[in-house]
């Protein structure tokens, strides 16, 4: 149970779900990270960011699309391996890559 | 022996309807994250709620579960726990349900010093109702029942538990996950009555009630926390404290005063006096305290009744009948 950051937040991190998040649990290095990912362990599950992405990139783990699937991971492994995170992210969408 | 759970095994099944973004969500979050950690199994804790939005938390616990009338959760409960004392009972309540038309209850099941936890999820606005003053709500407020000012003063919920006796006084908030779950595990320990009043932000009918406490950038000004045995320090930088002039406190610069001046916690004190004081330090004027008020020991309700029924039955077989007559007991006759 959480909420999950998938792939239309990559390179667009306009940061409208940090400011609607009531426990600042959505993270990222500035300047660094290609897209947002939200604390598994700090999530409370309120939805609150769910609406406020304007590009619908934000799923609860029940609704994720199966092809987002792999963001699941990724969000949670962030918060222990940052590199290994962005790498898989990197992976699945390669910088300068489009649409 | 307990099995090992995680908060998993205490989310239900059911779709929690609540508003998105509302502090109810993290209440839930944190109250299924502790229970692992109280040593019950499931089956031997339950929640029971009035009416509100906050007494919807019963449908969301993979535990048991009462929702029941409209300020009376502390009457249902404490009839709960007396009749089966093993259970970790736990009521949810609001500022609606507990303090308006649950008032009179609330008051009594803390006299009694029920073994409870209640929570009190206090956002200082009728939510289920869509936007009506509470018994929290601030003098002047405009609210739909309000429109040019709540001319009711507000009631403070500690100061309530305080003067009931309650034997465990606490106040925590929504936004702060860690202090809420510190608060919980603190209250579930304690032997007797557990008022907890957590300070919730109503994102809809009440945003930001609580924000100059919550948020990030205030929080540390216009905060203490309560620790026992420790001096009251505050402030971004540590750099603020408490000190006590006469029976009023005081906020001092630590750069003018030395920390030994300060008012030291002390939240075993068998009166509530400085509990009291502490209650009365409000927001802007001084930091709010959070933290446990009071907690103090006295023997429980149900082991009180338990003791009484043990100690009746040895000295003598109950006779119902003879309970019938005695005293001042006579018979009416027909007039022939
Ligand atoms: S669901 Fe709520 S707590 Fe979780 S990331 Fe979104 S806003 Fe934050
Ligand atoms: S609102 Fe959506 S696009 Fe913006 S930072 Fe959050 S997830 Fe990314
Ligand atoms: S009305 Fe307020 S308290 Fe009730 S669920 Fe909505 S945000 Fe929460």
């Amino acid at each position: 149970m959480t909420y999950i950051i998938a792939d239309p937040c990559i390179d667009v991190m306009d940061t409208a779900c940090v400011e609607v998040c009531p426990v600042d649990c959505i993270h990222y290095e500035e300047g660094v990270d290609r897209k947002l990912y939200i604390d598994p362990d700090e999530c409370i599950d309120c939805g609150a960011c769910e609406p406020a992405c304007p590009v619908t990139a934000i799923f609860a783990e029940e609704d994720i699309p199966e092809d987002q699937m792999p963001y699941l991971e990724i969000d949670a492994e962030w918060f222990s391996d940052k590199d290994a995170a962005r790498k898989k992210v990197d992976d699945l969408k390669p910088p300068g890559e489009k649409g | 022996m307990t099995p090992t759970y995680t908060r998993k095994d205490f989310t239900s099944d059911q779709d929690v309807r609540w508003c998105p973004g509302c502090g109810d969500y993290s209440i839930l979050a944190q109250i299924q994250r502790v229970l692992p950690d109280i040593g019950k199994p499931r089956h031997e804790i339950a929640f029971v709620s009035g009416i509100g939005c906050s007494s919807r938390l019963p449908y969301y616990m993979n535990t048991y579960g009462f929702h029941t009338i409209h300020g009376r959760a502390p009457a249902i409960a404490t009839g709960l726990k007396s009749v089966n004392p093993n259970l970790s009972v736990w009521v949810v309540t609001g500022d609606g349900d507990g303090l308006s038309i649950g008032g009179n209850h609330l008051l009594h099941v803390m006299r009694r010093n029920v073994d409870l936890n209640i929570i009190l999820f206090n956002n200082q606005i009728y939510g289920l109702t869509k936007g009506q003053y509470s018994p929290t709500s601030e003098f002047g407020k405009q609210t739909k029942s309000s429109p040019v000012g709540n001319i009711d003063h507000p009631i403070r919920p500690i100061g309530v538990a305080l003067a009931a006796e309650a034997s465990f006084v606490a106040r925590t908030m929504d936004r702060d996950t860690k202090h809420l779950q510190q608060t919980l595990l603190a209250a579930a320990a304690h032997k007797g009555t557990s008022f907890v009043e957590v300070y919730q932000n109503c994102n809809i009918f009440n945003d930001g009630a609580f924000f100059p406490l919550t948020e990030k950038a205030t929080k540390a000004d216009n905060t203490v926390v309560l620790e026992h045995g420790k001096p009251l320090i505050f402030g971004k930088e540590r750099e603020k404290g408490i000190r006590l002039n006469g029976l009023t406190p005081e906020v001092v610069k630590l750069s003018e005063v030395d920390e030994s001046e300060l008012l030291v916690h002390d939240a075993e004190r068998a009166d509530p006096v400085l509990a009291m004081l502490l209650d009365r330090m409000t927001h802007p004027q001084f930091p709010v305290p959070l933290g446990v008020f009071r907690r103090v020991e006295r023997p429980c309700y149900e082991q009180l009744m338990q003791g009484q029924v043990d100690r009746e039955r040895k000295r003598k077989t109950p006779d119902l009948a003879q309970v019938f007559r005695r005293g001042n007991t006579w018979e009416v006759t027909k007039r022939s």
